[in-house]
């Protein structure tokens, strides 16, 4: 009950007329700077900075977490309607939303993105108050072995992952692995790949790849059907949910919003590869596992519960330790220490407003992002309806304009037209993309964990299977691929 | 010799500032009364949330409400290699007077790596404005209770892992090994564990899966508090106010190592608009604005002006040249 206390406590923050305002403000802003492809909650918290300057810590930081969650929740509209994932987060809503939008059933998909979003954040809200401080203890229990062996578990949804040909879905993996290690390698300081070029110390951004491998190259592949198909109008469709749908996404949703949020409380995980994770653990759960990616309303629901609980699952490390699991929350832990606070163990006790009064005003940032999205959707999934030129043109504009936002960078754009011709010629041989975000994704982390656990055991294999989460993980792992296979090898003695 | 030459240089020098005085006022005004006719861009070499950008923004915060100047100094954002990107074409802006971007050890430890064509001297030092220490933290049951024990463990079993916030090579690693090479023994054989951020260093101590952790004494703090991690020394040359640490020279090791941080311009800028500078921020270091924020983010006042500064970037260089090429890591 000390929680319910504590909550009504954060309410009586949450619910101040300032910050009812400002929680406003922050999932609107959040929301439209969310939509935009590219266009990342990172640089629009770093903008927000001075404005945070003179106010009390508490409102500072429910206005920059509502940018925050509203840009994931934000970010599948462009996912859904353009193949343009809007944040890093909402690339995997795309494989389903997109299909859906083509078909006419765009406002389907936006809502059920809009519903989802909301019970996975409300659901993660509901983690964060009753076992945040507990939940820290799980971060920590998580190192190098650890992760390596989540990686691994990970990767082994390349197989559900690549439609017809497994074999060209290893391919886009292993691409895709190899794209993420460009750059230093943090264990020796060497440069690997990156040509001598000090742009690509760095590493390639994520989202350069992620827009041109999706919304360029879809860009290109439909000027290169030129105008032989007539393109239909695009229907909108209707916005409402039958029963059995309702039913049907239920327990996807609840389930991916748990695995959300528990991704979301790792530091170094996070809100990407928490959908990826969230999609590829319903595609194989579903019976009708081979319609992800055609257009299943469970694909858009799964990723998006998942995102959403995971930025949740995020603000644990993040307050608790005070230690933060990506950019973002970076940008976010250090506008808290210039506004006074110190986020680690002993925030709840010192500051008790700031995070009882952050927690509560997500239910509400939460409420007011579904009822200031739902009204909005079929004035947004209008700019279907727009010529194609038009339409075409706008998306070119979008992801130019969002890269080059990332790091003001004009080498990012020649990146991009890159990786939108790689994308183009993946289209056209068949080789799935998922995979490869995939490989990007996970790649490079579980490089970095699985080289860090061998340092410190000084290159001793057995580190991986004397852990026991490390263990776990990766018997779940061997099993989720060797399954199939002797289910298979089974029906097959039995004919 | 050298000092015998330089006695009458000065003398010659003070006697043409004398000449200058007396000669009119008019030159002596225009050379201090140089301000910036735009705005001032003001960079951080890096994205948004970490140390220089923090300084960047702190400083053009306290600047703008201190009402210090009459221009807006803009933050900027330049991310990329560890702040080579931004080197490079700060580099080519030479002679801009409106330019100042913000500076730490790396502007020297990344040309040494190899990874920039830029260093130090390729800028012009402006003023020196803070640090901040390294501090090596252990958990609470961990066996060593001093620095020397660690090193002394890490002497006995090379696989004793150090994690720290960043690259090899990078400020911790050279932190760390630099205090190994001073205890006397092998600064390679420091285990150093390299993390993407301090955040994930610490997690990885609290969760046993490293031994020890080398970050910023100011990063620590929150840990420190929290009671689960314990400090066994930190690098400045004495105690840091308001914490009870104590430091590597207590404990009978000769070794400092600063984390600073200060702002630089391009190269060739007009010395009227360097002596504005270092002034504006000598002043912006007295005002209440400032001290506030640096209280906050527990940074240490460390000023020094553009001559001072370039002398210490010198001799910094040649401390971390030294630790490098024990570590092996020496690429320029």
């Amino acid at each position: 009950m000390e929680a319910l206390s504590n909550l009504m406590y954060g309410f009586s923050i949450a619910l101040d007329p300032i910050n009812l305002m400002y929680v406003f403000i922050g999932v609107f802003a959040g929301t439209i700077i969310g939509m935009l492809p590219g266009l990342g909650p990172m640089s629009a918290l770093a903008l927000m900075i001075p404005i945070t300057f003179n106010l009390n810590p508490a409102t500072g930081l429910i206005l920059m977490a509502g940018v925050y969650y509203g840009a994931i929740f934000g970010g599948s509209t462009s996912s859904i309607l353009l193949n343009a994932p809007g944040v890093a987060g909402t690339v995997a809503t795309s494989f389903d939303g997109y299909p859906m939008a083509q078909k006419g059933m765009a406002g389907k998909a936006l809502a059920i993105a809009a519903y989802a979003s909301f019970v996975g954040g409300t659901i993660s809200i509901i983690g964060l108050m009753f076992i945040a401080p507990l939940l820290s203890k799980v971060a920590v229990s998580f190192g190098p072995p650890e992760y390596f062996a989540l990686m691994v578990l990970g990767l082994t949804a390349v197989v559900s992952l690549s439609d017809k040909s497994l074999v060209k879905g290893l391919i886009a993996a292993v691409v895709g692995m190899m794209i993420s290690i460009v750059g230093m390698d943090l264990q020796t300081g060497t440069e690997r790949y990156t040509f001598g070029s000090i742009e690509m110390l760095d590493g390639i951004n994520f989202l350069v790849v992620a827009l041109g491998i999706f919304a360029l190259a879809e860009v290109f592949y439909m000027l290169l059907r030129g105008s032989k198909k007539v393109q239909k109008r695009n229907e909108i469709g209707s916005l409402k949910l039958s029963m059995g749908e309702v039913k049907e996404m239920a327990a996807p949703v609840a389930r991916s919003s748990v695995l959300g949020f528990f991704t979301g409380v790792l530091p170094g995980a996070g809100a990407t590869i928490g959908s990826f994770l969230g999609y590829s653990m319903e595609k194989r759960l579903a019976k009708d596992g081979d319609t992800f990616g055609k257009g299943n309303i469970k694909g858009v629901a799964a990723p998006e519960s998942a995102n959403n609980a995971a930025c949740g699952g995020s603000f644990v490390p993040l307050l608790t330790l005070g230690v933060p699991g990506s950019g973002t929350t970076a940008v976010l832990l250090g506008a808290l220490l210039v506004m006074g606070v110190t986020p680690g163990p002993m925030m709840i006790e010192q500051r008790p407003d700031v995070f009882w009064g952050v927690i509560a005003s997500m239910y509400v940032g939460n409420i007011f992002l579904l009822i200031l999205n739902l009204p909005l959707i079929p004035y947004i999934a209008r700019i279907l309806d727009a010529p194609r030129a038009l339409l075409l043109s706008l998306i070119l504009i979008f992801c130019m304009v969002g890269v080059y936002g990332l790091n003001f960078s004009s080498f990012d754009l020649v990146l991009l037209l890159v990786f939108g011709l790689i994308g183009l010629v993946m289209k056209l041989y068949g080789f799935p993309a998922a995979p490869m975000i995939l490989g990007l994704i996970l790649g490079a982390l579980m490089e970095e964990s699985m080289r860090r656990a061998l340092q410190i055991s000084g290159g001793d294999w057995s580190i991986f299977i004397d852990k026991p989460i490390s263990l776990v993980l990766l018997i779940i792992a061997a099993l989720s691929l060797g399954l199939p296979v002797v289910k298979k090898m089974i029906q097959k003695a039995r004919t | 010799m050298k000092v015998n030459l330089r006695t009458p240089l000065k003398s010659l020098a003070l006697m043409g500032a004398a000449l200058t005085l007396t000669a009119g006022m008019v030159t002596q005004s225009l050379a201090s009364d140089w301000t910036p006719s735009r705005a001032v861009e003001f960079i951080a070499p890096a994205n948004p949330g970490g140390g220089w950008d923090t300084l960047v923004r702190t400083a053009a915060n306290v600047i703008r409400t201190e009402n210090l100047a009459d221009v807006n100094f803009a933050a900027i954002n330049i991310p990329g290699g560890g702040g080579a990107v931004a080197w490079a074409q700060i580099a080519r802006d030479s002679r801009n007077d409106h330019k100042l971007f913000a500076t730490s050890p790396p502007i020297i430890l990344v040309p040494l790596a190899g990874t920039s064509r830029f260093n130090h001297t390729d800028f012009t030092p402006v003023a020196r404005l803070i640090t901040d220490y390294s501090i090596v933290l252990v958990r609470n049951d961990s066996p060593h209770q001093s620095i020397n024990d660690l090193f002394a463990a890490i002497a006995e079993n090379p696989r004793l892992s150090v994690g720290g916030g960043s690259a090899a090579g990078s400020m911790d690693h050279i932190s760390i090994a630099g205090a190994a090479a001073a205890a006397g023994i092998n600064a390679a054989s420091v285990n150093y564990i390299a993390f993407s951020g301090g955040g994930e260093a610490m997690t990885s101590l609290l969760g046993g899966h490293v031994e020890a952790v080398i970050t910023g004494a100011g990063e620590a703090t929150a840990q420190l508090q929290g009671g689960e991690l314990r400090a066994l020394g930190v690098s400045s040359p004495e105690r840091i106010p308001g914490m009870d640490v104590p430091t590597y020279k207590e404990q009978g090791l000769d070794y400092t190592f600063d984390i600073w941080r200060g702002v630089m311009a391009p190269k060739d800028i007009s010395e009227e608009a360097l002596r504005y500078y270092e002034d504006l921020f000598a002043r912006m270091m007295e005002t209440d604005g400032w001290r506030e924020a640096t209280e906050r983010l527990g940074w240490l006042d460390a000023y020094q002006n553009s001559e001072e500064f370039g002398a210490f970037l010198d001799a910094q260089l040649e401390q971390f040249r030294a630790v490098l090429g024990d570590l092996g890591l020496l690429r320029n």
